[in-house]
């Protein structure tokens, strides 16, 4: 499903050529969680943001459900958006002036879902995460991991094909870590969602089937957990 | 969508209650001014509107050209209208006549006893006047109301007024002028405020033409109560007229004369904004302060809008994670623009709600101000909620576009790691906005501290008589009242109080003047007009004028002395002024010598210069009696004097007014721009104030985390402030450069309509800079003062 060929990404500065990512080529097939793993400033989250199309590779290039896609105009960047990209931050971003049903409703609104299908999946989203009863509070009136499993519904309500997280328990607790980790395997295992996550913590790495170890911009190791 | 829009917009202005409250405040206030500022041009551009004709319709207007002067006059010469009516028959479908006068007015009760005596304004008017302009009549028309003698038409109104109700007026009949028994034909309705044509009581044209004298006939003679008004045949232009004017003038007009005649034909839609010409209702008001005052409500807008985008790109940063998170859920940059747009008219749509209620609180200053009633009815006046939808979209694009774009472009990528900085916002920007802003609220003082300046200068230079405590009494001047006149001032002069009485035809400076051509000591004219006054010999104590050689006017009932004033031997060249004396003039067809010189005094607004004048006594000319008072006792003085004159002049009907209060009638429309810049530069003072604390305000929570640091490392609260202060101080600064040649430029041109100002000097323009620094200086200190002294363990502890 992605197709990272030779991606290389630099930042000039006075003309000396800062290197960020080297070289990357890899494969991502539909139905994988892959983890992404080194120390700070290995070029994970650049890695991540090239695949979520944040960002542009200097060279290299990306394919996505076999299309190139290694620079998009915003237009069908967008339809990517909304169709097949879901988002996980480390920090949630939730909006803070909507409340949690809002926040899950906002990408359908975005997709143009008509309004008793939208209905329905909020429903089942809230049911599923055990929020309902939470539905009508305000992101700063939750708990980190409700925060975050808000951000996982919203990333969800979409149905997209593949879920990329920044470090999706970085500012959690280790239950509620945990907790968050059972989600996104059975998400991978039941529903067949592709997973792409950062992540410090080899532990967390674990829950996934293929970690990916990078540093200094370069592809390390590319291991498959049992 | 929209609806979900407005939902998150109206949180977010919850979430923000300060910045929210400067945003209302500003643009309300804003939008207020505009939309008074709408509603009053709106009511000044309505006058003498829906006239069936009004394209085709004009006021013949005679001028004079001399060779060193031209003067205009809204009224012709009495024959002037039927002459006119043959000679441009292919021209003119009707030429109309309109006469204005004056005088007492008497109804009788069923008993036949005197109900009630008022003098009134009228007007006489032929039937053609009837016919080009359509006003509505309740009864009667106009050729058959208006066709014999001794017929009068009301207003539904006046006849209200005289007989208890319109409908029965007509058939009945009114005294006029203590002689005239006129039967009323016709009533029509009452003309609207918004109206040149104040018509109340109307009376037969030839009712005027049967008492008139031989200025009935004279082309020579002509006032400016005389209106002609012509109907343009359909099809023709008005340049086919203007061809055969100078025809129509070596015609009728003889040719010899220092000044020579012309004519011009003034549009309807013109009369109410030429202030030279005048009308009948007196109302007038120039183009040119109508778009001055277009031009002011554009500026406070667009200074309550630069508010409005500074706050909101300021504030920019802070959405920075929205933006981001909604562009990866897939929204489109023009949906994000959309959303903030849609803040933006959150916020008009509550400024402009309050911005009504402001409007309406000041509506009635506004009118008081103006003298007029001002209606702010969107019910009568639709075009005023049409005003006040396009303000408001046209401020939600201007004060929300930029911000919208600003916001809209952030990278997703860089919004989500909160990487954006203050800089992103533009600073660049809102230093350029801050600048203009300023910029325009100091052209604003400067201008205000001038025609303040200006204003009191023209209070307090000497005018050369004495314009304090003398009150202009009314006289009738036919030949009964003449022989009663003796009696009348020997009264007044009884008075405790009453210092000095004279007669006279005007006060030394009024509104009433009267040129001549007149002949020095010789028999050719001069090439020159004089101003002419009469007055009996106490006219120069009493006004307190000064003689600078000679001796003033003696007891004299016709004409036999003159005196004149410096202008006039100046202009004639006489150096000793000596000379001048024993010497004769010839003025009005009488003859008399110079015996004083009068030192010179101003006789017209100090818009304009000292006119030639010459003084002599002329007991048939006489329409006032000048009576200088005590200061101290004024009121008790007046009752008497009104007393005493009803017992003497029991037919008449008592008037008088005051000299000061007439001179500063002069002032009017200075008066109202001096009221109009201290309200508006206040306003936009505010405005831009409360934008600045707002600013301060955003970039001392901006640099709460430098300001902890700057303290840790030993910056003292003084230093701090400081370096909060500095570029808004530097911004005002600039901003003053920027406005004092604008602001010159302006009051220059405006001083320039004065022949009396007050020279431009430097300090109007420092007092500016001090008043707008110095405020600067303490908004901003509040705030940044506060962020100073903030705890530095708060602002560390979070990061």
């Amino acid at each position: 499903m992605i197709q990272l060929t030779n991606i290389e990404k630099y930042y000039a500065n006075k003309g000396v050529k800062n290197y960020v990512l080297r070289l990357v080529t890899t494969t991502i097939k539909q139905g994988e969680f892959v983890s992404i793993m080194g120390p700070s400033g290995a070029g994970k989250s650049t890695l991540l943001n090239i695949i979520g199309m944040l960002e542009e590779p200097t060279y290299g290039t990306y394919e996505f459900l076999g299309e190139n896609v290694t620079s998009l105009n915003e237009r069908k960047r967008i339809e990517l958006y909304r169709n097949h990209i879901g988002f996980v931050f480390q920090a949630y971003h939730l909006i803070d002036e909507m409340t949690v049903y809002e926040n899950i409703e906002a990408p359908l609104l975005y997709k143009k879902i008509g309004s008793s299908e939208r209905a329905s999946r909020i429903a089942d989203l809230l049911d599923r995460f055990n929020i309902v009863a939470k539905k009508d509070l305000f992101p700063n009136q939750l708990s980190g991991g409700q925060q975050q499993l808000v951000g996982i519904a919203r990333a969800l309500a979409a149905q997209p094909s593949i879920i990329l997280a920044d470090e999706p328990t970085g500012n959690l607790q280790s239950a509620q870590a945990e907790e968050i980790m059972e989600l996104f395997k059975k998400l991978n295992q039941e529903d067949g969602i592709t997973i792409i996550q950062v992540t410090h913590s080899e532990k967390n790495a674990q829950y996934g089937n293929r970690i990916l170890h990078i540093a200094d911009g370069v592809v390390k190791e590319d291991v498959t957990v049992a | 969508m929209f609806k979900l829009n407005l939902k998150i917009a109206w949180r977010n202005l919850w979430k923000n209650k300060g910045y929210t409250l400067i945003n209302i405040l500003g643009l309300s206030i804003g939008m207020a001014s505009c939309i008074l500022i709408f509603i009053f041009i709106r009511y000044q551009l309505s006058f003498d509107e829906n006239f069936k004709n009004e394209g085709r319709i004009y006021r013949v207007i005679t001028s004079w050209t001399a060779p060193d002067s031209f003067f205009e006059s809204p009224g012709t010469a009495r024959p002037l209208p039927p002459a006119m009516r043959n000679d441009f028959r292919q021209q003119f479908d009707r030429v109309g006549t309109i006469q204005g006068g004056g005088g007492i007015i008497k109804v009788k009760d069923a008993s036949g006893k005197e109900s009630i005596k008022t003098a009134e304004d009228v007007q006489y008017a032929d039937p053609d006047f009837f016919e080009i302009l359509d006003f509505k009549w309740l009864e009667g028309n106009p050729r058959q109301s208006l066709s014999q003698p001794n017929t009068v038409v009301l207003s539904d109104e006046m006849a209200n007024k005289l007989f208890g109700d319109w409908h029965k007026a007509v058939g009945q009949s009114i005294n006029f002028k203590n002689k005239l028994d006129l039967k009323v034909t016709g009533i029509i309705e009452k003309t609207p405020e918004n109206s040149s044509f104040p018509l109340r009581i109307i009376i037969s044209y030839k009712t005027y033409q049967n008492q008139a004298g031989p200025e009935l006939t004279s082309w020579g003679s002509v006032s400016s109560s005389s209106e002609c008004y012509v109907l343009l045949k359909k099809g023709v232009s008005i340049e086919d007229a203007n061809r055969s004017i100078p025809q129509f003038i070596d015609k009728y007009y003889q040719k010899d004369d220092i000044s020579k005649e012309g004519h011009r034909f003034q549009p309807l839609r013109d009369i109410h904004y030429n202030e030279e010409l005048g009308n009948f209702a007196n109302k007038v008001i120039s183009k040119k302060e109508l778009y001055g005052l277009a031009i002011i409500g554009v500026f406070l807008l667009l200074t309550a809008c630069i508010n409005f985008i500074n706050l909101a790109t300021a504030q920019a940063v802070s959405r920075g994670k929205e933006v981001g998170v909604r562009k990866v859920m897939g929204s489109l940059r023009r949906q994000l623009i959309v959303q903030f747009l849609t803040e933006t008219l959150t916020i008009t749509v509550l400024s402009l709600l309050v911005g009504c209620v402001l409007t309406e609180i000041a509506l009635p200053g506004m009118q008081s101000l103006f003298k007029d009633h001002i209606s702010f009815s969107i019910i009568e006046h639709p075009i005023i909620l049409a005003f006040m939808l396009v303000l408001m979209i046209l401020v939600s694009f201007l004060a929300g576009f930029y911000p919208a774009m600003v916001m809209s472009g952030y990278s997703p990528a860089l919004a989500i790691k909160n990487k954006i900085t203050a800089n992103a916002g533009g600073l660049s920007l809102r230093k350029i906005l801050v600048v203009v802003q300023f910029a325009i609220t100091i052209i604003l003082i400067i201008g205000t501290l001038v025609v303040l300046r200006q204003m009191s200068y023209m209070r307090e230079k000497p005018l050369g008589f004495i314009p304090t405590a003398v009150a202009l009494v009314d006289i009738p001047s036919d030949s009964i009242a003449i022989t009663r006149y003796h009696t009348l001032q020997d009264q007044i002069n009884k008075i405790p109080g009453v210092l000095s009485t004279s007669y006279c035809s005007a006060a030394p400076s009024s509104d009433f003047n009267n040129e001549s051509n007149f002949r020095y000591n010789s028999t050719v004219n001069a090439t020159f007009q004089a101003n002419t006054k009469t007055g009996d010999e106490n006219y120069f104590k009493t006004f307190g004028l000064a003689i600078i050689a000679g001796k003033g006017l003696t007891k004299s009932d016709t004409v036999r002395n003159f005196v004149v004033n410096e202008t006039m031997l100046k202009k004639l060249n006489v150096v000793n002024y000596n000379e001048a004396l024993g010497k004769t003039i010839r003025v009005h067809g009488k003859t008399g010598t110079i015996v004083g010189v009068v030192k010179d005094f101003n006789n017209r607004s100090l818009h304009e210069p000292i006119s030639p004048i010459i003084l002599n006594s002329d007991k048939e000319s006489y329409t006032t009696i000048a009576i200088k008072l005590d200061s101290k006792s004024i009121l008790p003085a007046m009752q008497a004097i009104e007393k005493t004159w009803n017992n003497v002049l029991p037919e008449y009907v008592y008037g008088s007014t005051f000299l000061d209060d007439k001179i500063s009638e002069y002032y009017q429309t200075e008066k109202i721009m001096g009221a109009l810049f201290k309200v508006f530069a206040g306003v936009i003072i505010f405005i831009s104030f409360i934008g600045l604390f707002g600013l301060i305000s955003f970039v001392a929570t901006q640099r709460t985390r430098e300001v902890a640091i700057r303290k840790v490392l030993g910056a003292s609260t003084v230093e701090l402030v400081k370096m909060l202060n500095g570029s808004f101080l530097m911004m005002v600064f600039i901003a003053n450069l920027v406005a004092w040649p604008l602001a010159y430029l302006f009051v220059a041109k405006w001083l320039a309509t004065f022949t009396y100002r007050i020279e431009v000097n430097i300090w109007p323009f420092i007092l500016a800079m001090i008043i707008s620094m110095t405020i600067t200086l303490i908004t901003v200190s509040i705030r940044s003062y506060k962020a100073a002294v903030a705890n530095t363990i708060d602002a560390l502890k979070y990061e």
